[in-house]
């Protein structure tokens, strides 16, 4: 083999690698791409042979669907669910991670394995009980239904995280923290509470992508109270101004409306959320 | 009232207790005494008050009367409308808190520590039930006016309970030495677990357990929405409709020179199964050829269930090992260094990221039936497929159309979570493989695999368990076309109002869960240490 060749062989595999990187790539971005494309043709276009590129660009998707009152509805639902949900278990789940990550009891594997065991917990099993509670509760067709309910896959999701980046965290600063005379609750939100702040952080996103991107109870639990509705909702039975054809180009409008501040989150936070997926998923 | 609960004797008990030390004197200095007693008094008090209005709750619901009067069986109507969990709950919790009662009276330190505990979380929770209770009660609806007083009432007594309690927990924390005299670490340590545990596991019990055991006994049982007829126990009716099948043997329909006749996609037309089954309420859900004009039917009592299980096991299996086997693919090309791994990582959490129900939007309109569809577009322009394809109507394609949505969604998740899994394999051990001779492809069977192979257990169970319960696609791209397992029981409940039926399909769905979520933490160790 001469070294000229051998070059070659190389640039070959280098040049081979990046056509997969961006196959990768490709397949990962199109069907968004696709959605953005689409979301400024108009209705007629889209029954057209498809183009890369929108014919006639327009807007006009957009500003039907800033003024569709039942999708900001929606949009604002969305966002004040999810926060609160988030709100939520970041708050209680903090405090019970920090039991398991960092206190030595009775009963602290047992409580251990229930977590975990709960973060599997198939949403859809207890749909039924859950209808009876909401009903009984009075919240059914309330946000309140959500926020109620949402906790079920936010909650121990969150703890289970947690008590991994807890468990991470050096001895020694408890022990001061004990030196120094600080009770037990002080060392917790004074001293640990703010070291573990990126973890919260990531948490936080997760649980609020998960909230956000929740459509079986949303359905389940709105779908008489339109006013009620999120945003996955309101999308699966988007209504455009004529009756009887959908219009998917206003749909994917308001596809990219939602997304966009998700992506946004991902790309600004790709790394943290990756550790806390695979916190939540790989590690022990 | 015929029967009084165990507990009472304990109450019982109690009083004469109190009644012989109240004279005692204690280790304790003197000015603590009438305070603690106070406190022995009002967790007595809790007790009694919570069990006596529990019970009351219980019994006053016209459908636990009917039960007493032996109108239909007791412990049926009891379980329907109370469960196990919370009698259990109250009681239990009643006669701890009788006992550390005692214990506090006795001058037991550890019981005045657990007091902290109790009174204070009772004060937590009585003021968010109060408010909750004054804002749910007052609140107005098509039949009742709203009205605060209703509200107030409902509400006030929990507040006035919170006030109490309250200031029993703000005098234990003011007068801290009662709580921390002769306190070890591990004690201190326990007693902060649990008061930091105890909301998780409320909410936990709220919106889980106590729903799933809700879900539990309903399948046991008739009940319908929107009805008024009184809810029977039914026994096993439910299961037996659900998952009653059997297989039997039939010829095809032949046409007139003795030839089996065929639709259009070239399969033969099968007789239907015995009337007799058929009046049963049998209908068949799949055939198996046996021979040139046999074939092995099965049918079920419910064929939409029968047949919801095997959509979803198939959009399971096909999904987790497509996507199990591009993510690994991506995952090693990706894990190599190269400038942009970082914009790689953001690109691949993008599909991930999309709400599941909006990506099902958007696939249904790249798989639009016509050229309108890049999908067909791009196919033909390929010369992959020689005409548009009906993706989403074709019932031959729905399930591969579905499964292509779910692959795109979840793949790049599955590349990320192997990635992980990869970076935590030496890169020494490569180049000792590399050093011995050793190929690309004997370094993956030999390096890679094995020691990426529990990563990729826990990514296939985490993903078989996802699939198995998949809700968003099958809802949005194909309605009632075809149902999964999920979307069966949402069309049950929500479109059939069927309670009792819907939760029978729910407590089949969990325990198919149930059995991989065991095999799940059985592959995550926890130390017990």
């Amino acid at each position: 083999m001469t070294p000229e060749t051998n070059i070659l062989n190389k640039l070959l595999g280098r040049a081979g690698f990046y056509l997969l990187i961006v196959a990768i790539v490709l397949f990962s971005l199109f069907p968004f791409y696709w959605a953005l494309n689409s979301s400024f043709k108009g209705e007629q276009e889209l029954f057209e042979p498809a183009s890369y590129l929108p014919r006639n660009f327009t807007t006009i998707n957009y500003q039907g669907v800033f003024s569709n009152g039942n999708f900001m509805q929606a949009l604002f639902n969305s966002a004040w669910v999810s926060a609160a949900v988030v709100l939520l278990s970041l708050v209680v789940g903090a405090f019970a991670a920090y039991a398991l990550g960092r206190l030595q009891f009775r009963g602290r594997t047992a409580m251990m394995y229930i977590v975990l065991a709960m973060t599997m917990f198939p949403q859809i099993s207890i749909l039924s009980g859950l209808f009876t509670t909401v009903r009984e509760i009075g919240v059914y067709g309330s946000p309140l239904s959500l926020i109620l309910t949402y906790p079920i896959f936010t909650l121990p999701f969150t703890v289970w995280v947690l008590t991994s980046f807890f468990k991470g965290l050096p001895d020694e600063i408890e022990q001061a923290a004990l030196v120094d005379g600080a009770t037990g609750f002080q060392t917790f939100y004074m001293i640990m509470l703010p070291l573990t702040a990126p973890a919260l952080v990531t948490t936080g996103l997760l649980a609020f992508i998960a909230a956000w991107n929740e459509y079986l109870y949303a359905l389940t639990f709105t779908l008489t109270n339109r006013a009620a509705q999120t945003v996955p909702v309101a999308i699966a039975q988007f209504n455009g101004m004529v009756a009887r054809q959908e219009p998917i180009a206003e749909v994917m409008a308001a596809a990219m409306v939602v997304t966009l501040p998700l992506i946004v989150l991902v790309v600004v936070f790709q790394k943290r959320i990756v550790a806390g997926l695979t916190a939540g998923a790989v590690k022990g | 009232m015929g029967r009084l609960p165990p507990s009472f004797f304990i109450y019982w008990e109690f009083i004469i207790t109190v009644i012989g030390t109240i004279s005692k004197s204690e280790e304790l200095p003197a000015s603590y005494n009438t305070g603690l007693k106070f406190i022995a008094l009002l967790l007595f008090v809790i007790a009694l008050g919570a069990t006596v209005f529990y019970v009351q709750s219980i019994f006053s619901i016209s459908e636990v009367q009917m039960g007493l009067s032996g109108e239909s069986s007791l412990i049926l109507v009891f379980l329907h409308n109370a469960g196990i969990t919370m009698p259990l709950l109250v009681l239990g919790l009643s006669v701890w808190l009788v006992i550390t009662a005692f214990q506090i009276i006795r001058g037991n330190p550890e019981a005045v520590r657990w007091a902290s505990v109790i009174v204070f979380w009772m004060a937590v929770g009585a003021i968010i039930l109060g408010v909750f209770l004054i804002f749910q009660q007052s609140a107005g609806s098509d039949t009742v006016e709203a009205d605060l007083g209703r509200g107030l009432l409902a509400g006030v007594p929990f507040i006035l309970l919170a006030a109490v309690t309250g200031g029993a927990s703000w005098w234990l924390s003011r007068n801290s030495v009662l709580v921390n005299r002769n306190q070890t670490l591990t004690a201190r340590n326990a007693r902060m677990a649990w008061n930091l545990l105890i909301p998780t596991i409320a909410i936990l019990i709220i919106v889980a357990a106590r729903p799933l055991e809700k879900t539990f006994i309903e399948s046991l049982t008739d009940k319908r929405f929107g009805s008024a007829d009184p809810v029977n126990f039914v026994g096993l009716s439910n299961y037996t409709q659900l998952l009653g099948f059997r297989f039997d043997t039939v010829s095809c329909r032949k046409a007139d020179d003795g030839t089996c006749t065929r639709d259009p996609n070239g399969s033969p037309r099968w007789e239907l199964i015995d009337r007799e089954l058929l009046r049963e309420g049998y209908r068949s859900v799949g055939y198996l050829q046996l021979g040139s004009d046999q074939a092995l039917v099965l049918s079920g009592t419910d064929s939409d269930f029968l047949t919801g299980i095997g959509n979803t096991l198939y959009f399971t299996f096909f999904s987790v090992t497509l996507e199990l086997s591009l993510g690994l693919f991506i995952a090693m090309v990706v894990n190599s260094n190269f400038a942009g791994r970082g914009f790689m990582r953001a690109v691949m959490l993008i599909p991930w990221a999309i709400p599941t129900v909006i990506s099902a939007r958007l696939w249904e309109l790249m798989l639009r039936d016509n050229q309108s569809g890049i999908i067909n577009k791009v196919l033909l322009d390929l010369h992959i497929i020689d005409q548009s394809q009906a993706w989403l109507s074709n019932s031959g394609l729905q399930l591969n159309a579905l499964i292509m949505v779910d692959v795109w969604k979840t793949t790049p998740f599955m590349a990320l979570l192997l990635l992980a899994g990869l970076q935590l394999i030496p890169s020494d051990l490569y180049e000792a493989a590399s050093v011995d001779g050793a190929n690309r492809w004997v370094q993956f069977r030999s390096i890679t695999l094995p020691l990426l192979r529990p990563v990729i257990g826990i990514a296939l169970i985490f993903r078989t368990l996802d699939a198995l319960r998949v809700f968003d696609v099958f809802n949005v791209l194909l309605g009632r076309q075809k149902l999964s397992m999920a979307t069966y029981n949402y069309e049950v409940l929500i479109q059939n109002q069927q309670g009792g039926y819907a939760s029978a399909v729910s407590v089949i769905i969990f325990v198919l869960i149930a059995v991989f979520t065991f095999l799940y933490v059985r592959s995550v160790r926890i130390e017990a240490a």
